[in-house]
C-alpha cells in the first residue's frame, strides 16, 4: 500500500475538524488529491537534495483515535514545562485541556485549540489560514492540510502584550504514532507576544510529527518566537514555521534542533516595509541523525532587515543540513540581509552540508552571507590541555562554548535553563560542569 | 535621468565590434541530427572507426537524456533538428601553410585582431584559430614540436596522435556526463589539443580562437589538454561571432589532465554575441570544462573573463584527486542588457592536502540576470582539505539581478571551509563623489568596476589583461542609470 | 627540578634545536635570551608539549620523570605552566571556568578533592587583584577581546591560582608598556619561592631589570652559546646580538 492509500484508508473514519466549513473541506480534498499524487517530496527536488525522506515510504504511521490519553509519564512532560508560562499541551497530535495552562490571559487575548477555534471563529481562521505557507507547497504541507487533527490557536487584539511566555508542547506518547497540527498565532498590531514551540516525545518512541505553524505579525507588532525540537531518538519530524510581517513589524524566531532521527525545520518569512526579521538557530546532530534545517526570507517591500546566525554541530554518525536563502524583490530597496552560518564537523563519518543563497532583484540593498565549516582549533584544544584539562574534556568545552552563544541569545531565563540541559545531555561526552556555567 | 546616468547612456550604442559576416563558400550540413548526420562528420573527418563508435554511443546516450533545467535561466525550447551540426568553409585541400588559407579568412581574423602571420603577432603567443566547424590555421608549430609540444586541432590528433585521444579523450568528462557533454560528444567537429611532454615547460601562451560565422550553425568544440608530469603550459580562448537576430547553439567540452607536479593554466576571454538590447539573438553558450588534477602536487587555474553570450551555463571544474593539489578558479562575469549568465565551479576535494580558491565576481547591469552556482565537496579521503571562496555581486541599475547559490558538502572534519559573499551597487552617490573630484562618469565606473575585478584580472595573461579590461568597458557602457 | 640533556628537536625536517643542556634547581630563575629564530619558542613549545615538533635526540627530566613521555595535561597537572606568547581567545568559555576546571583537574591528579566554590571565589578575587584586572574578566570568554596587556596579566592570573612548580613565561614581556610590564613581573615576584623555578624566555633585557634571575643562558642557531648570571644579560644588551655571532664563530 502507498503512503497515501495508507493515510485516505486511516483518515476515512476519523472525525477531523472543520468538516462543516465549505472553504476548509475543499482546501483538504485538494491537498488530499495532491499528496496522492505527490506523495512525500522526493531528493530529485532542489530543496530536498540533501534529505531523503522515503523512509516514510516504507514506515507508516498511525493516528490517534478519539479522545487524548493520558501521559503515563508526567515527568518527561514536566521536564518541558517551563515556569511561569502558559501553556497549551497536544498529546499525540490532540488538545489536552488537562495539561494546559491557560488561566489569566489577558481579557481578549485568544489562546485555545484550533479545533476549537473552527467551531467557534471560523470566519477570523479562514482570514489567516493557509495565507503564509508557500505557493508551491510540498508534499508535506499538502499532507498537513489534508490531516490535520489539532493545533494551537493564538490571537493578539491590537496593543495586547504578553507578559509572560507562551509555551505550546507536542508531545508524542504512542508508538508508531502519527501527529499532524496546524498552528495559527496572529499578533493585532502593536500587540506583543513570545511564543514557545516544544516538541518532544516518551522514550525512544519511533513515531511521525508533522506540524505546521503560520504566522501573522501586524503593523508594528513584535513576536519572539522559539521552538525546541526534542524529539526521541527514533522519532521522524516535520517542521515549518511560516510567518508573514506587516509595515514595521518585528519576528524574532529562534530555531533549537537536538532530537528525532529525521528532522526537518523550514522557517520562512515574508517581510514588509520597513520590518525586521531575526533567525537564529543552533542544531546538534550526534549518533544516526538528520537534521535538515531550511530559511528563507523573502524581503518584499523596501527598507526591511534580517539577521541570521545559525551554528551547527555533526558528530558520531549524523549529518546536519542547511540552507539559508534570502530573496530581494525587485521593490525592497534599502534591504538590509545578513546571514552567518558556522558549522562544526566533529567525526569523520559525519557530514555537514550547507547552502547559502542570495537572490537579488534590486539594487540598492546591502547583502552578505558567510559559511564556514571545520574542526575545533587545535590552537584552543592545545590551551586547554596546558592548563590540566584533559583533550576530551577540552573538546567537549570548546564544543559547548560553541553552542552556547546561540543559547545565551535565548531571553526567557527558564527556556534558557532547558536549552542548556538538553545541549549538556546532548554532547558526545557530558561532562561540563553545569554548577560552574 | 540624472546627468551621471545620460553621460552612461550615450555610451551603450556602441556596437558589438566583432559582428560583421565574412561571405564564404561553405560547405555546410542541412539542418537536423540523426546516426547518418554524425557518420556523415566522421566521414568527412576521414575518422578512424573508434571515434565514429564513441561518437555514435554518445549520441545514443543523449537521446535519453534531458534536457537541464536547473539553471537560473530562462530561454524557449531549443529545436536540436533546426541546426546544422556542421560548416565549413570551401576548400580544395587542406592549407598546408598560410598562404594557401583563403584570404577572406585572414581579413577576417585582421579584423578581430587577431592576425595570424607570425611576424604580426605577439611574438609569445602561438594561434589555433577555429573557423566555425573546423580549424583554419594554427601558428608557430615547429617552433613547439622543437620543444616536443603538440598543439594542433583536434581533427589532426585524431589522425596524428590517435592514441594519445583514445587514451584521453573522454576520461575528464564523459560522454554521458550532461545533455550537453553527450550531444558534444556525437557532433564535435574540431578544437584543439594540447600535449605537453614531461618536464617541460611550455615555451610560449597557446591560444585557440574560436569564431562562429555561418547562420542556423552550431559550434560543438572540443578541447584537450595533457601535462604530462612536472610539465607547464599556459592556455587561452578567445570567442565571437556575428550579430544575428536568431539564436545559435556553442556547446564545447574542454578536458584538462595533470600529472604529477604539472601544472595549466587556462584562460577564457569569451565575447560571444550577447544579442542586442531587447534580447534578440545572441549565443547559447552551454559549456562543460573540466580539469582532473590526477597527479600528486597537480595545478590546474580557471580563469575566466565572461562578457558575451546571451545566455552562459558554466561551470569550469577541478577534480583535485592527487594529494596535495591545487585547483583555482577566478571568475568574472558581466551581463548587461536582456543576458542571463548562471556560471561558476566545483572543487571536488579527493586527495589529501588539496587546496582550491574561488574567486568570483559578478556584475549585472541592464535587465539581466547574472548567478553564481558552485559547489565544494569534500570526501572522507581529502584530509586537510583546504577551501576558500569569495563570491561578490555588483549590481548596476534597478532592474537586473545577481544571485548567488553555493554548495557545500564536507565529509572530513580536519578539512577547513570558508565561504563569504557580498552583493552592492554603484550608487548615485559613489559617482557623484567621484565626479565632484573630477573624474568623468565613464573613468568612475570604469574604475569602481575595475578594482571590484581586480583580483581576477591579476591571474590573466598579461597581454590578455588588458584586453580583458578594455571589454569590459564596452560591455557596460550605458549601464548606469 | 628540570634536567635538559642535549636535546635536539626538528620541525617539518628542520632543525630547530641542536643540543640544549641545562639544569634548573628548585627556586632557580632562569632567563633564555636570543634574537629572534634562535629557537626560544620551540623550546617552551617542547616543554609544555605542543604537537608538531620531533624529538630526535636528548632527554628532559623533569622531578625525576622523564618529561617527553607525558601527555601537555599530564605535564600541567604535574605543575608545568606555560605562559603563552599568544594566548589564544576561546569564546564562549568563560575565564572562571577554565580556571575552575583547571584547578580542579590538578587537585583531581594529587588526590584532593575539587575545591569549594566559596573558597574559589574568595581566591580567584583576591589573586585577580594582585594582577590589576577588573573582576568582570573573569566572566568574559578565555582572553576573547582582551587587549595585549590583559591577555598576559590574565597568564599571570592562571599562574597565580594553579601554583605550578616550573613556570615557562614565552616572551611574556613582548608588546608590554613599562606599566603593564611592571605589573606582570610584580606578579611574577610575588611568585617567587624556594620550590617554584622559572624559566624567563625573552628577546629584551629589559624585563630583567624587574626580574633577577640566578643563570643567563644566550640561545642562538639553536645552541645555547654563552651562560652567566644576570650581568650577561647586561653585557648583551650593551654589545647587541651581533655579538653573538661573534661568540657563534669563536666557538666553531
Amino acid at each position: 500500500m502507498s503512503p497515501a492509500q495508507h493515510y485516505v484508508e486511516h483518515y476515512r473514519t476519523l472525525a477531523l475538524p472543520g468538516r462543516h466549513l465549505p472553504w476548509l473541506r475543499r482546501l483538504r480534498e485538494e491537498a488530499q488529491s495532491r499528496f496522492s499524487e505527490a506523495g512525500f517530496p522526493s531528493p530529485r527536488e532542489e530543496e530536498w537534495k540533501y534529505t531523503n525522506v522515503s523512509a516514510l515510504e516504507k514506515k507508516l504511521f498511525v493516528p490517534s483515535v478519539g479522545t487524548p490519553t493520558a501521559v503515563a509519564d508526567t515527568s518527561a512532560l514536566a521536564r518541558l514545562r517551563l515556569e511561569d508560562a502558559w501553556s497549551l499541551v497536544f498529546v499525540d497530535g490532540i488538545y489536552s485541556a488537562e495539561h494546559s495552562v491557560t488561566d489569566g490571559l489577558p481579557e481578549g487575548v485568544i489562546a485555545t485549540s484550533l479545533a476549537n477555534a473552527l467551531e467557534r471563529y471560523p470566519d477570523r481562521i479562514e482570514g489567516l489560514f493557509n495565507q503564509a505557507v508557500p505557493q508551491d507547497a510540498h508534499g508535506f504541507i499538502a499532507f498537513t492540510i489534508a490531516y490535520f487533527r489539532d493545533g494551537a490557536f493564538v490571537h493578539l487584539p491590537p496593543g495586547k502584550i504578553l507578559d509572560k511566555p507562551l509555551q505550546v508542547i507536542h508531545f508524542s506518547t504512542r508508538p508508531d504514532g502519527l501527529s499532524v497540527a496546524r498552528n495559527l498565532v496572529a499578533l493585532e498590531q502593536n500587540a506583543e507576544a513570545t511564543v514557545v514551540e516544544t516538541y518532544a516525545g516518551t522514550g525512544d518512541l519511533s513515531y511521525l510529527t508533522a506540524s505546521v505553524t503560520e504566522i501573522s505579525v501586524g503593523e508594528n507588532a513584535g513576536l519572539e518566537h522559539y521552538k525546541l525540537q526534542s524529539e526521541t531518538v527514533k522519532g521522524y519530524h516535520f517542521g515549518g514555521i511560516y510567518a508573514r510581517e506587516a509595515r514595521s513589524a518585528r519576528f524574532r524566531q529562534h530555531h533549537l534542533a537536538f532530537g528525532g532521527l529525521l528532522a526537518r525545520t523550514e522557517i520562512h518569512a515574508h517581510l514588509g516595509l520597513g520590518a525586521e526579521c531575526e533567525l537564529d538557530g543552533l542544531f546538534l546532530a550526534t549518533g544516526r541523525r538528520h537534521l535538515d534545517t531550511q530559511t528563507l526570507i523573502h524581503h518584499r517591500a523596501p527598507c526591511g532587515t534580517s539577521r541570521e546566525t545559525y551554528r551547527g554541530i555533526a558528530a558520531d554518525r549524523a549529518r546536519g543540513v542547511f540552507s539559508g536563502r534570502i530573496v530581494v524583490h525587485p521593490d525592497a530597496q534599502k534591504t538590509d540581509a545578513e546571514m552567518s552560518n558556522r558549522n562544526l564537523l566533529l567525526s569523520e563519518d559525519a557530514e555537514i552540508d550547507s547552502k547559502p543563497q542570495l537572490e537579488i532583484h534590486a539594487d540598492d540593498v546591502k547583502c552578505a552571507h558567510g559559511v564556514t565549516v571545520g574542526q575545533l582549533d587545535p590552537e584552543a584544544v592545545f590551551y586547554l590541555e596546558s592548563r590540566g584539562v584533559d583533550e576530551p574534556t577540552a573538546r567537549n568545552m570548546l564544543t559547548f562554548a560553541f553552542a552556547n552563544e546561540m543559547v545565551e541569545k535565548i531571553r526567557p531565563s527558564s527556556l534558557n535553563r532547558l536549552v542548556q540541559d538538553e545541549l549538556l545531555s546532548s554532547l558526545p561526552q557530558s561532562d561540563i560542569r553545569k554548577d560552574w556555567l | 535621468m540624472s546627468a551621471t546616468a545620460k553621460t552612461l547612456d550615450k555610451l551603450i550604442k556602441k556596437e558589438y565590434a566583432p559582428g560583421f559576416v565574412t561571405d564564404l563558400e561553405a560547405d555546410t550540413l542541412p539542418p537536423g541530427l540523426n546516426e547518418d548526420v554524425i557518420r556523415a562528420i566522421s566521414a568527412k573527418k576521414n575518422e578512424p572507426e573508434f571515434m565514429l563508435e564513441w561518437r555514435l554511443e554518445a549520441f545514443r546516450h543523449w537521446l535519453s537524456m534531458e534536457e537541464p533545467k536547473w539553471a537560473f535561466v530562462h530561454y524557449g525550447p531549443i529545436d536540436y533538428q533546426a541546426i546544422s551540426y556542421y560548416s565549413a568553409p570551401k576548400t580544395r585541400e587542406p592549407p598546408k601553410s598560410l598562404d594557401e588559407v583563403d584570404p577572406k579568412l585572414l581579413e577576417t581574423y585582421n579584423k578581430l585582431g587577431i592576425p595570424l602571420y607570425e611576424q604580426e603577432r605577439l611574438a609569445g603567443v602561438a594561434i589555433d584559430a577555429v573557423f566555425d566547424s573546423v580549424s583554419v590555421a594554427t601558428t608557430f608549430k615547429e617552433k613547439l614540436a622543437a620543444a616536443g609540444v603538440i598543439f594542433c586541432s583536434m581533427s589532426e590528433a585524431i589522425q596524428n596522435h590517435p592514441d594519445l585521444v583514445k587514451q584521453y579523450l573522454g576520461s575528464v568528462v564523459p560522454p554521458g556526463d550532461n545533455f550537453f557533454a553527450a550531444l558534444n560528444s556525437a557532433v564535435f567537429s574540431d578544437g584543439s589539443f594540447v600535449y605537453i611532454p614531461k618536464g617541460v615547460r611550455c615555451p610560449m601562451e597557446l591560444s585557440t580562437y574560436f569564431r562562429i560565422n555561418a547562420a542556423k550553425t552550431g559550434q560543438f568544440e572540443r578541447t584537450l589538454i595533457i601535462a604530462e608530469e612536472s610539465s607547464y603550459v599556459s592556455y587561452l580562448e578567445g570567442c565571437t561571432a556575428p550579430m544575428r537576430d536568431e539564436n545559435q547553439l556553442h556547446a564545447a567540452v574542454v578536458e584538462l589532465v595533470a600529472l604529477d607536479n604539472a601544472e595549466i593554466k587556462y584562460s577564457t576571454v569569451q565575447n560571444w554575441y550577447p544579442g542586442d538590447e531587447e534580447g534578440r539573438g545572441g549565443i547559447y553558450n552551454f559549456v562543460t570544462k573540466r580539469g582532473d588534477c590526477r597527479g600528486r602536487k597537480s595545478k590546474i587555474s580557471w580563469t575566466q573573463v565572461e562578457t558575451g553570450s546571451a545566455i552562459t551555463w558554466k561551470y569550469p571544474s577541478c577534480i583535485l584527486r592527487g594529494d596535495e593539489s591545487v585547483g583555482e578558479f577566478y571568475s568574472v562575469a558581466v551581463t548587461n542588457h536582456c543576458q542571463q549568465a548562471d556560471t561558476g565551479t566545483k572543487m571536488i576535494h579527493l586527495g589529501k592536502n588539496t587546496k582550491s580558491t574561488i574567486i568570483s565576481k559578478g556584475i549585472s547591469a541592464g535587465r539581466a540576470q547574472n548567478s553564481y552556482r558552485g559547489l565544494v565537496k569534500i570526501l572522507k579521503s581529502a584530509e586537510n582539505a583546504r577551501n576558500y571562496t569569495q563570491c561578490d555581486s555588483l549590481l548596476i541599475g534597478d532592474r537586473c539581478g545577481a544571485h548567488t547559490f553555493p554548495y557545500i558538502e564536507v565529509k572530513q572534519p580536519t578539512a577547513q571551509v570558508e565561504h563569504e559573499a557580498t552583493t552592492s551597487k554603484i550608487s548615485e552617490d559613489q559617482l557623484f563623489f567621484c565626479m565632484q573630484r573630477g573624474l568623468s562618469a565613464e573613468d568612475a565606473v570604469s574604475m569602481i568596476v575595475n578594482g571590484f575585478c581586480k583580483q581576477v584580472f591579476k591571474e590573466l595573461p598579461m597581454e590578455f589583461a588588458v584586453e580583458a579590461q578594455a571589454l569590459l568597458g564596452i560591455s557596460l557602457e550605458g549601464s548606469v542609470g | 627540578m628540570l634536567k635538559i640533556e642535549n636535546l635536539h628537536v626538528r620541525v617539518d625536517d628542520t632543525p630547530i634545536l641542536k643540543g640544549i643542556s641545562l639544569d634548573i634547581k628548585p627556586g632557580e630563575v632562569h632567563a633564555i635570551m636570543g634574537p629572534n629564530g634562535s629557537g626560544k619558542s620551540t623550546l617552551s613549545h617542547v616543554l609544555a608539549g605542543r604537537a608538531g615538533y620531533e624529538v630526535t635526540a636528548g632527554t628532559v627530566s623533569y622531578l625525576g620523570r622523564s618529561l617527553l613521555e607525558m601527555k601537555p595535561e599530564e605535564r600541567a597537572r604535574e605543575g608545568v605552566f606555560l605562559a603563552f606568547q599568544y594566548p589564544v581567545e576561546i569564546a564562549g568559555v568563560s575565564n572562571i571556568y577554565l580556571l575552575k576546571a583547571a584547578l580542579n583537574a590538578i587537585r583531581k591528579h594529587k588526590g584532593l578533592s575539587e575545591v569549594d566554590a566559596m573558597d574559589f571565589l574568595k581566591l580567584v578575587k583576591e589573586k585577580i587583584k594582585a594582577v590589576n584586572l577588573d573582576e568582570q574578566f573573569l566572566y568574559r570568554g578565555v582572553n576573547e577581546g582582551f587587549s595585549g596587556g590583559e591577555k598576559k596579566r590574565n597568564e599571570i592570573l592562571q599562574m597565580a591560582v594553579l601554583e605550578p612548580r616550573l613556570c615557562i613565561l614565552d616572551e611574556t614581556d613582548s608588546g608590554l608598556d613599562i606599566d603593564a610590564l611592571r605589573l606582570v613581573a610584580e606578579g611574577v615576584n610575588s611568585l617567587r619561592s624556594p620550590d617554584r623555578s622559572f624559566i624567563l624566555v625573552t628577546h629584551y633585557q629589559r624585563l630583567l631589570n624587574y626580574i633577577k634571575p640566578d643563570c643567563v643562558h644566550v640561545l642562538a642557531y639553536g645552541r645555547i652559546v654563552k651562560s652567566g648570571d644576570a650581568s650577561l644579560a647586561l653585557e648583551l644588551e650593551k654589545k647587541g646580538y651581533g655579538w653573538v655571532d661573534q661568540l657563534v664563530s669563536v666557538g666553531a
